[in-house]
């Protein structure tokens, strides 16, 4: 038997088990190799980097690792290669620098330096995290980052885009209420006209994208949060249907602007500060005085 | 009981009664209850203008008395929430007015006016009053007729009396069940003709019934609600239940008892020519009724075509919470008011979290929670862990309101409002006191004049002295006092929503 043959062998009955093999789990399959022969294949298994090594319960694990990640780092030396693995095991939840210092024993110099030399062979990139906007994560250059790093179709680096929601706020708002009125005195009763003043998040999905104004693509999930700040808004109200979608429908508050935000005193900065005498007094409020004009 | 309720108190007594009751109300407000001696004493004023005003205060139930430690003398108290409803008189004759004709409200009207009187010294007195009044024309028949009627839907009511307990030497007022007077027509017109009315009297003595005025009120506000959550209909429907309500629950219940949908559908069809579309689908509408998410109504059981409940409680609540809502909005914008919702609905809430559902960028957010929580809006609990070292270790804040803490905050700011609001009324009228007294003057000049018929050359000689300036000046004063006793009505309308939740509220924590 070649030595390539035994190579081949050993990684197909690796693959076999992707939670790794033991010695003897080879000399089983395998009964006809001898030791050495079996040392010499490893090795030089190792040395290709088709094999991780682990050391569980006193034993040596081997397992099989994938081809791709071989190839980007090619060249590189034995830090790379170790801090490389760390990042792509991340996947695109990325991984924080203190985090692959601790995992992998590199001094900081040092790390800086391998983390430098990965960016710049393209193999990595740094993002940086929306809820914390000093923190940086390290991830695979060709992912795309989990929507807890980016924030989703919201963020733009890193900036939440506050108009872009509030336009989308209020085309959702407008759309449910061009249904709304359809519960009021429905021929057909109310509730096949509650149910027409009903929308599902996919119809409002389907409106806003037909009206082109949003360049980014918009999941069904956006639209539940949009449509969710709306019932915060207490614009809207939400129901589930036996069928477990949620629809919405728009509805106006129980009761008109009461008495109290109707004056001046209701929505009054000052309120705290007025007093029967002294500087701000009732009687000499500018608020009022321009209230009552 | 707060310090801003004892200022609204004191302007509205000033208003309505003068300086001295004034100063007595103020006086009874901070101590809480007093002998008339300790007032004379605090106050100065003279003992006889105390008991004068002691006696105003009681005559329209603003205070009450109640036999001190030793029992020979009294200590007087004062009913702030009696004092605010003074601002309320003018709904009370709206309603009137709108319920049982003008009748009614200039009954209304006296009977307010008087605090307490007998049925045929009020007949009389009104009649009297409107003798020469050809527009309206009163008589005596259609008034007793009127009272009858009041009398029986319970917006009078006979007044408590006053008992002397054995041993004491204060009378205790007892309340008094009343019973709808059988009154002559006859007896009264006898009477009021000879002048004599000592013979027609009863003694019974009548009083509003101000509570009945407020379910009035209260099934308005429902019914108007539901009529903008739904339609007309849905609101007609809610008036239907209410109306049944009464028949088997007492009015300020929690939840009425169970309503059969039989009834309603009975109800509807006897309605079925003005709202065909409601007596079609009355079970739809009781569906759509049952799940519009303001919990006024619910059903109860299926027995008997359906059983539905009216939850006053839920509803109060509703309420409530629609006003504060209102009242974020415009103090601190839209998106404060989406964070306030945002912590009810989710009672306990971290600040990132916040940040998370009400899609607003960081930094704003957190002003905005901050700002809530600096106006008592919302409340903060933290949660700090047990001794556990290093940075990493931070204390969870959560948001969470406490409704009846802040319904309180709205309360005092509605106090505040309407001391303002009075107060500025006030200082407008005596600003303007000169130019008004004068207009006043040439009016009753004019009128006296045109009344002997002098020629209109004269009139306008008159009229002239109040120059196109003074006019213009005195237009825009009267809009603006228009303006500020409309918004005295509001700002009671608002109380009277937190006062509802409020007393539902403790009626609540008593039995359970």
């Amino acid at each position: 038997m070649t030595e390539d043959e035994l190579k081949e062998k050993i990684l197909s009955l690796a693959k076999k088990n992707p939670k790794g093999i033991t010695v003897n789990d080879i000399t089983a399959a395998h009964p006809d190799l001898t030791s050495a022969e079996l040392v010499n294949t490893i090795n030089k298994l190792l040395q290709q980097g088709s094999f991780d090594i682990f050391n569980q319960g006193g034993t040596l694990l081997y397992r099989f690792k994938n081809q791709a990640n071989k190839q980007a780092v090619k060249g590189a030396d034995n830090e790379e290669k170790v801090v490389f693995n760390l990042i792509s095991e991340a996947g695109n939840k990325g991984i924080w620098i203190r985090d692959i210092r601790v995992r992998s024993n590199l001094a900081n110099t040092q790390l800086t330096k391998v983390l430098k030399n990965l960016e710049s062979k393209k193999l990595i990139k740094a993002v940086k995290c929306v809820n914390a906007s000093k923190k940086k994560v390290y991830m695979l250059y060709n992912l795309e980052p989990d929507r807890s790093i980016s924030g989703g179709a919201w963020y733009q680096d890193q900036d939440f885009e506050s108009e872009f929601v509030d336009i989308l706020n209020r085309q959702c708002l407008k759309f449910l209420q061009q249904r709304a009125d359809k519960i009021k005195c429905n021929p057909r009763g109310p509730i096949i006209g509650r149910t027409q003043s009903y929308a599902a998040a996919a119809e409002v999905q389907k409106y806003i994208t037909d009206l082109g104004i949003s360049n980014v693509k918009l999941e069904v999930e956006d639209f539940i949060t949009i449509l969710n700040t709306l019932v915060y808004d207490g614009k809207a109200e939400s129901t589930v249907y036996p069928d477990g979608s949620k629809v919405y429908r728009a509805i106006e508050a129980l009761i008109p602007a009461p008495g109290i935000v109707q004056v001046p005193c209701g929505v009054c900065p000052l309120i705290n500060k007025c007093y029967s005498s002294g500087l701000i007094t009732p009687q000499q409020c500018v608020y009022m005085a321009e209230w009552l004009e | 009981m707060s310090h801003q309720l004892g200022r609204v108190v004191s302007e509205i007594l000033l208003r309505y009664f003068g300086e001295i009751v004034q100063q007595v109300g103020n006086d009874l407000f901070t101590y809480g209850s007093k002998p008339i001696g300790m007032i004379v004493k605090t106050t100065g004023l003279l003992r006889s203008q105390v008991i004068e005003s002691l006696r105003t205060l009681l005559k329209f139930d603003l205070a009450t008395f109640e036999p001190s430690a030793n029992e020979i003398i009294a200590d007087y108290k004062l009913l702030p929430d009696n004092v605010l409803l003074l601002l309320r008189y003018p709904r009370y004759l709206l309603q009137m007015k709108t319920k049982y004709g003008s009748e009614a409200e200039i009954l209304i009207e006296e009977l307010l006016q008087q605090a307490s009187c007998t049925a045929t010294v009020l007949i009389i007195a009104v009649a009297t009053k409107y003798k020469d009044d050809k527009e309206k024309n009163i008589n005596i028949i259609r008034l007793k007729d009127t009272f009858i009627s009041l009398a029986t839907a319970g917006y009078i009511q006979q007044a408590p009396v006053a008992e002397l307990n054995e041993g004491s030497e204060i009378p205790t007022l007892v309340p008094v069940a009343t019973i709808v007077p059988d009154l002559d027509s006859r007896v009264i017109v006898q009477a009021m003709n000879s002048g004599n009315i000592a013979e027609a009297n009863d003694n019974i003595y009548w009083r509003v019934h101000y509570d009945r005025f407020h379910q009035d009120f209260r099934d308005d506000i429902m019914i108007k609600a539901m009529t903008r959550r739904i339609d007309e209909n849905a609101g007609e429907l809610m008036r239907l239940l209410l109306q049944q309500m009464y028949l088997a629950s007492s009015p300020w219940a929690h939840e009425s008892n169970a309503i059969p949908a039989m009834d309603l559908r009975e109800l509807c069809r006897r309605s079925a020519a003005e709202r065909p579309l409601l007596h079609q689908h009355v079970d739809h509408y009781l569906k759509v009724l049952e799940e519009n998410g303001s919990g006024f109504v619910v059903r109860d059981g299926d027995a008997g075509g359906g059983l539905y409940v009216v939850r006053a409680r839920d509803a109060a609540q509703k309420l409530l919470v629609s006003v504060l809502e209102h009242t974020v909005t415009e103090r601190l914008g839209s998106h404060a008011a989406r964070i306030f919702r945002l912590i009810l609905a989710k009672k306990y809430i971290e600040e990132e979290d916040i940040q998370k559902h009400a899609m607003l960028p960081n930094k704003e957010c957190k002003e905005l929670t901050y700002k809530l929580l600096e106006e008592h809006f919302i409340s903060v609990h933290p949660m700090r862990k047990a001794a556990s070292s290093g940075g990493m270790n931070k204390a969870v804040y959560l948001y969470h309101i406490k409704l009846r803490d802040v319904a309180q905050t709205a309360v005092e700011m509605c106090y505040r409002s309407l001391h303002n609001v009075i107060k500025r009324g006030a200082y407008e009228r005596t600003r303007h006191s000169r130019l008004r007294e004068k207009q006043r003057r040439v009016r009753s000049i004019v009128h006296g004049m045109r009344l002997r018929g002098e020629p209109q050359h004269n009139i306008d000689d008159v009229e002239e002295t109040l120059t196109p300036p003074e006019i213009a000046l005195l237009q825009g004063v009267e809009k603006q006092l228009k303006q500020l006793n409309s918004a005295e009505l509001e700002l009671d309308k608002t109380l009277f929503i937190l006062k509802w939740e409020k007393d539902m509220d403790e009626d609540n924590k008593r039995f359970t």
